[in-house]
């Protein structure tokens, strides 16, 4: 599944790109994200996601991972996670993209998401939504955050 | 594989509220299991305790009660399809019925169990927002009704606080000059698209007085469009006829509809039109 979101963020470039870097700030905009830890800056982290449609629950320990890091402009991450308890498995791969426009800032990010195991069962759809759901909510906290005390 | 749990047998309305009110999310009511246990077995859901209300009395029954049919969750979609009640009254339901699923799942799953589930590619939800069906939730202490078109919030999950059960669905019995009709399309058992409509005709039958629609199983959650009822309602059937494209391509657009592997946003939003124009003739057809 891919998913492509660009969010319109009335704040300049450095101070997008230090939130990014901001794990604990950061991780508070993903919903159902916590226990976040750094290990290695910079380069390595990890947290557990905990996400529910209906009755169904999935908790992924996550590992995430930076590939690419152009410094004020891009970020290559992988995260991949886990829940043994269901018998399923999560893979993401990001690519967010920051760019300046008359004095805003265009964060873009491009998500691959594949899951894998019983979880799949729910089917395509509904999975989908949920991971739509999840970018969006993502997409307005992090704009609210960083204008909110800009 | 099943793992274990505890199985609760209360005897009346109360006991259920109660048992679900002391173990919270750890407990699941059991109506007929087709899709829970499923669920279980796969390891999608884990409860500790299964509460079976199979036991409590009076949930089973179809009957006319106040000019409405009032049916019991716990009658079985096979039930249901044998109710004189419902092939005198509403014979439409009882073509839904014969149609869900498969033999096995109609003999033993329940109507409340399937509406509870909320599984999105149900058919009978669609088909009592079209009728204006109430959901009757009960607790230790109290009962409220719920119009149908408010009891289902998302995909698997429905208004029901966490000590209700959903004891009855009370439909009223159609006017006359009146036709309802139910259609679906999907592969096999499991329904992408289903479009209902309910219709009473006045002026000498030949406008359309009352008109519900409902679209389900291409979203998350069946959906009345009131937005679409507006463009028929009133018209003569002649100028409802003709609206029809632009009531379906608003029903599909409420629908909410969600690509995967069964067919496209934009193809089941298609196919909601066309349900919706047959059903439309269909309804018509009866009054």
């Amino acid at each position: 599944m891919e998913f492509q979101k660009e969010i319109e963020i009335h704040a300049p470039k450095e101070k997008v790109w230090n939130f990014i870097w901001d794990v604990d700030q950061f991780i508070a905009c993903v919903p159902g994200c916590k226990e976040a830890k750094t290990l290695e800056e910079g380069k390595r982290y990890s947290a557990t996601m905990v996400e529910k449609v209906g009755p169904f629950r999935v908790e992924f320990p996550t590992t995430i991972e930076v590939l690419e890091r152009e410094d004020l402009t891009r970020i290559k991450a992988q995260a991949s996670g886990a829940d043994n308890k269901v018998g399923s498995r999560m893979k993401i791969g990001l690519d967010v993209h920051l760019r300046e426009q008359d004095n805003k800032t265009m964060l873009s990010f491009v998500a691959s998401v594949d899951i894998l195991g019983k979880l799949a069962a729910l089917g395509h759809g509904i999975i989908k939504r949920k991971a739509d759901q999840v970018l969006d909510e993502f997409a307005q906290s992090v704009k609210k955050r960083l204008e909110g005390d800009s | 594989m099943l793992r274990r749990f505890r199985l609760e047998e209360p005897e009346s309305v109360r006991e259920v509220s109660e048992l679900l009110g002391r173990f919270g999310e750890s407990a699941k009511v059991y109506a007929g299991g087709t899709e829970l246990l499923l669920a279980m077995k796969e390891g999608l859901v884990q409860y500790e305790r299964l509460i079976n209300i199979k036991r409590v009395s009076g949930l089973d029954e179809v009957k006319l009660e106040n000019g409405a049919i009032k049916i019991g969750a716990l009658c079985t979609h096979h039930q249901l399809e044998l109710s004189p009640v419902l092939r005198q009254n509403l014979p439409a339901l009882v073509k839904l019925e014969e149609n869900v699923a498969n033999v096995r799942v109609r003999q033993v799953g329940t109507l409340g169990g399937n509406l509870c589930f909320a599984e999105p590619h149900a058919d009978p939800g669609t088909f009592l927002m079209a009728v204006g069906a109430t959901l009757i939730a009960e607790k230790s202490a109290s009962k409220r009704e719920i119009a149908a078109e408010r009891f289902f919030v998302d995909a698997y999950e429905t208004c029901l606080e966490a000590d209700e059960v959903l004891t009855g669905i009370k439909v009223p019995v159609p006017a006359p000059r009146s036709g309802v009709a139910y259609l679906k399309f999907g592969y096999l058992e499991r329904p992408s698209v289903g479009v209902a409509v309910a219709l009473t005709l006045n002026g000498g039958g030949k406008s359309v007085g009352d008109i519900k629609i409902a679209v389900g199983c291409a979203g998350p959650a069946p959906k009345r469009v009131e937005e679409a009822e507006a463009l028929l309602k009133g018209k003569s059937t002649d100028e409802a006829t003709q609206n029809l494209p632009k009531a379906g391509s608003v029903a599909g657009a409420a629908a909410q509809a969600i690509s995967d592997l069964h067919g496209s946003q934009e193809y089941k939003e298609h196919i909601v039109g066309v349900l919706l124009k047959r059903a439309f003739q269909s309804a018509l057809s009866q009054c």
